[in-house]
């Protein structure tokens, strides 16, 4: 009924090919965008802008990142923190030896750092594959972490080790740092994953995509048909690691606004990870239906409670959160292996045959 | 125009509160996640200090105190969830973590609500000038490094030549300390060996005790937390380190690490600015009107130990200040602008432990628009083998040369995150 196809008719192969081939979706996304770009700043809290909204679109964003890797490329990696930390650091460091950089291009560009350090790390996909080239982005992981707590340098020469991000104004308008306005920080990520979705959404349905798909499916066959793998998995490795970057730099200067070596160990990687599995590998909806299963749903559980009045101690909340959120998971993934995407392709394809079941 | 808006919203916030007659001092908790053991007792000395207040007397100033846990499970990015999801109502933020502290400290010049870090935190946040809305009193970790030095001198005389290992976590907190270290180490012409600690390698320190028995290190001095305490104390015991020669910050002095190796831990020395004194009136009262009557979660063994004490002494000092405020200003429902002032003009004295009943549980001392730390000395504890004793007078850090080094860290602190308030009203010195 609200997915009715009938009447749509195509008439050219363009028209099949089309990013939106059927006219509710385009609507279905356009209302979701007005949301997010109109609705939702004007009547969102402070609480909801630094808790909700705003992590929910860096862990989409570093989730689609390894997505591409993982989900599009087939290419197995433990090491998406500390990319996203060679992202932060980056940006750190350009902000700081370069006051007069605009914030957003030094963050479009720490992405390039990650890309150069992806691509480094990615080099031995070309010889071992799946669990084993799993370990060697596990070693990545480990490596970076150490790094960023050795090298004085990387943080300048912090007493405390950590990284603090200065006050940072773009056309009078202060966007990172203690003095930045939520509402400021949010229209900023919102713009900056907009066109990093537009792009990665047309990147993988294009020729390199493809190429990706074929190598993550069988490799040898993609071989013979006349993919180079090595280009195919080190433009994986090296875009992936740049929307990894990108989300580890506003990570920490559009949300965070400090960040210690620790926090891009292992346990931020396994959560990017846990994003794109639960989200679904191999989509470009699924990282943020991921994200706000992951990120936002534990912080709403929290209010929960004393919404409805009920009192009980923010430590039972917390133990009954970690309860829910782990039955969650189990339970999409049993409902549905493939993922929240794939759930959703489901309920799509039913709603456009209702009422018929096939 | 910032100030008058929030001014607006803080007397907006007075009218509605006049309903509830109550002030919400909320408490960034961790009694869950990896470091809930030394959590849990120092959250039930909080709460219970002030569920004593509220039922004895009323509240403070005829308001009752709505003293509200957030739990963070220690993590970042609950703390500061927490911190946004309570900032509207708060008078205080209590952060209960280096990391979270870090995070909230350049947001207060902004929302302009105190941080009150009891003895933990930054430890340049002193300096009041630069740091107008944060507070860690009664200790810094740089007064605590200089006293173990000091204590370890006055026992052993000159330090010239001796070899000083620091074992610390590798993490802000543990790192927080060594500057003050260093260069005392080449004033006094120690040998000081840091040894860091990671996050991972808490719990299987063998790597780390296998050097200090390489080493031979004259003393160890341990700036550690949670489960590395406990690594720490039981691979001393196995590598046979003298036990007498071993020192830990007051956040390495929980009971419970030390009842893991027990008599064998025997000599085992950490400074505190908080003791636990069962005789104190105090004690008498929390029985009677909050353990008898239900309303705590703690039990009889916690109760003795100084990490529970420790929780009640961080509350009295929230709830002095919220009694300075009160009778500075005239009314009992105070802004955080109020309790600013309040918590910059403490006095505690002996006279006034004693109207309080806490006689002995914490050293005197005062702060000030420009000390925002107090510096309150402490008293090294030694484990006897069952419970830490009280084994040295009130040891009083070198405060000339840390408020010197408070005052540059401070100020490339504000440099670095410009443009930075400065309180130039706070006589320096003063």
């Amino acid at each position: 009924m609200l997915y009715r196809t009938a009447g749509q008719f195509k008439t050219s192969y363009q028209a099949d090919q089309a990013l939106f081939p059927v006219r509710q979706d385009a609507i279905l996304l356009g209302v979701i965008l007005i949301f997010a770009w109109v609705v939702l700043p004007m009547t969102a809290s402070e609480f909801a802008f630094q808790t909700m909204l705003i992590p929910v679109l860096i862990y989409a964003l570093a989730a689609m990142g390894l997505n591409i890797l993982t989900g599009y490329a087939g290419q197995l990696s433990l090491g998406t923190g500390a990319f996203m930390g060679v992202g932060a650091y980056a940006c750190y460091k350009m902000v700081t030896l370069m006051p007069w950089m605009n914030p957003v291009v030094a963050i479009l560009l720490a992405g390039v750092f990650s890309a150069g350090v992806g691509v480094a790390f990615g080099i031995p996909s070309l010889r071992i594959k799946g669990f084993y080239l799993a370990i060697a982005t596990l070693a990545a992981q480990f490596f970076l972490v150490w790094l960023f707590e050795k090298w004085a340098w990387l943080y300048n020469y912090n007493a405390s080790g950590a990284i603090q991000v200065p006050n940072l104004d773009m056309f009078g308008l202060w966007v990172s740092g203690p003095q930045a306005a939520s509402v400021t920080q949010y229209y900023l990520v919102l713009g900056v994953v907009t066109l990093m979705t537009l792009l990665c959404i047309n990147l993988t349905r294009g020729n390199l995509g493809r190429t990706w798909k074929a190598t993550r499916d069988m490799d040898i066959a993609a071989e013979l048909i006349g993919i180079n793998l090595m280009k195919s998995k080190l433009t994986a490795f090296a875009i992936s690691s740049y929307v990894v970057g990108v989300a580890g730099a506003m990570y920490v200067f559009m949300w965070k606004g400090a960040a210690e070596p620790n926090v891009f160990d292992i346990p931020l990687s396994f959560q990017v990870l846990f994003i794109a599995i639960i989200g679904g590998l191999g989509s470009i909806l699924g990282n943020f239906l991921g994200a706000i299963l992951i990120v936002g749903l534990p912080v709403a559980l929290n209010l929960l409670p004393n919404a409805l009045g009920i009192p009980i101690s923010s430590a039972t909340v917390e133990h009954l959160n970690v309860m829910i959120v782990g039955a969650l998971i189990i339970f999409f993934l049993i409902i549905e292996p493939h993922g929240l995407a794939r759930l959703w392709a489901l309920i799509r394809e039913k709603l456009i045959v209702w009422p018929f079941p096939y | 125009m910032k100030r008058l808006t929030t001014l607006a919203a803080a007397a907006a916030l007075l009218a509605t509160g006049a309903v509830a007659q109550e002030l919400y001092a909320p408490n960034l908790a961790y009694r869950t996640g990896p470091f809930a053991a030394t959590g849990i007792p120092l959250m039930n000395g909080q709460a219970d200090y002030f569920t004593l207040l509220n039922e004895r007397d009323g509240g403070i100033g005829g308001v009752k105190i709505n003293f509200d846990e957030c739990e963070t499970g220690y993590s970042t990015e609950q703390g500061v969830e927490c911190y946004e999801k309570t900032k509207a109502r708060a008078i205080v933020t209590q952060p209960w973590s280096t990391g979270i502290t870090l995070q909230v400290l350049p947001k207060t010049n902004v929302d302009e609500i105190p941080i009150l870090a009891p003895g933990y935190g930054f430890s340049p946040m002193a300096d009041g000038r630069v740091f107008q809305w944060a507070f860690n009193i009664p200790s810094s970790y740089w007064d605590g490094a200089s006293m173990i030095l000091n204590y370890i001198e006055q026992e052993d005389g000159d330090l010239e030549g001796k070899k000083v290992a620091f074992l610390h976590l590798d993490h802000p907190f543990g790192k927080e300390p060594l500057p003050f270290m260093e260069a005392k180490a080449e004033e006094k012409g120690f040998e000081l060996l840091p040894i860091p600690v990671g996050l991972k390698e808490m719990q299987n320190q063998s790597a780390q005790w296998l050097q200090i028995r390489r080493e031979r290190p004259d003393y160890v001095v341990m700036w550690g937390w949670g489960a590395m305490n406990a690594g720490a104390i039981t691979e001393a015991v196995k590598t046979r380190y003298p036990m007498e020669n071993f020192y830990g910050v007051w956040w390495a002095s929980h009971d419970a690490d030390l009842n893991l190796v027990g008599e064998d831990g025997a000599g085992y020395k950490a400074i505190s600015w908080s003791y636990p004194n069962l005789e104190a009136p105090l004690i008498a009262d929390l029985k009677e009107h909050v353990i008898d009557a239900g309303l705590s979660q703690t039990n009889e063994e916690e109760m003795q130990g100084v990490f529970y004490n420790r929780g009640l002494v961080i509350s009295m000092i929230l709830a002095e200040g919220i009694r300075a405020a009160q009778e500075e200003f005239g009314e009992a429902e105070i802004t955080p602008t109020q309790l600013r002032w309040g918590l910059e003009n403490l006095e505690i004295t002996d006279a006034r432990l004693e109207e309080l009943g806490m006689t002995g549980m914490v050293p005197p001392f005062s702060t000030s628009c420009a000390d925002h730390t107090g510096h309150s000395g402490g008293w090294m504890l030694e484990w006897d083998g069952e419970q830490f004793q009280k084994v040295s007078d009130h040891l009083m850090p070198e405060t000339e040369v840390i408020s010197a080094l408070e005052k540059q860290a401070a100020q490339e602190y504000a440099d670095s995150n410009a443009p930075w308030p400065v309180n130039e009203e706070c006589n320096v010195g003063g």
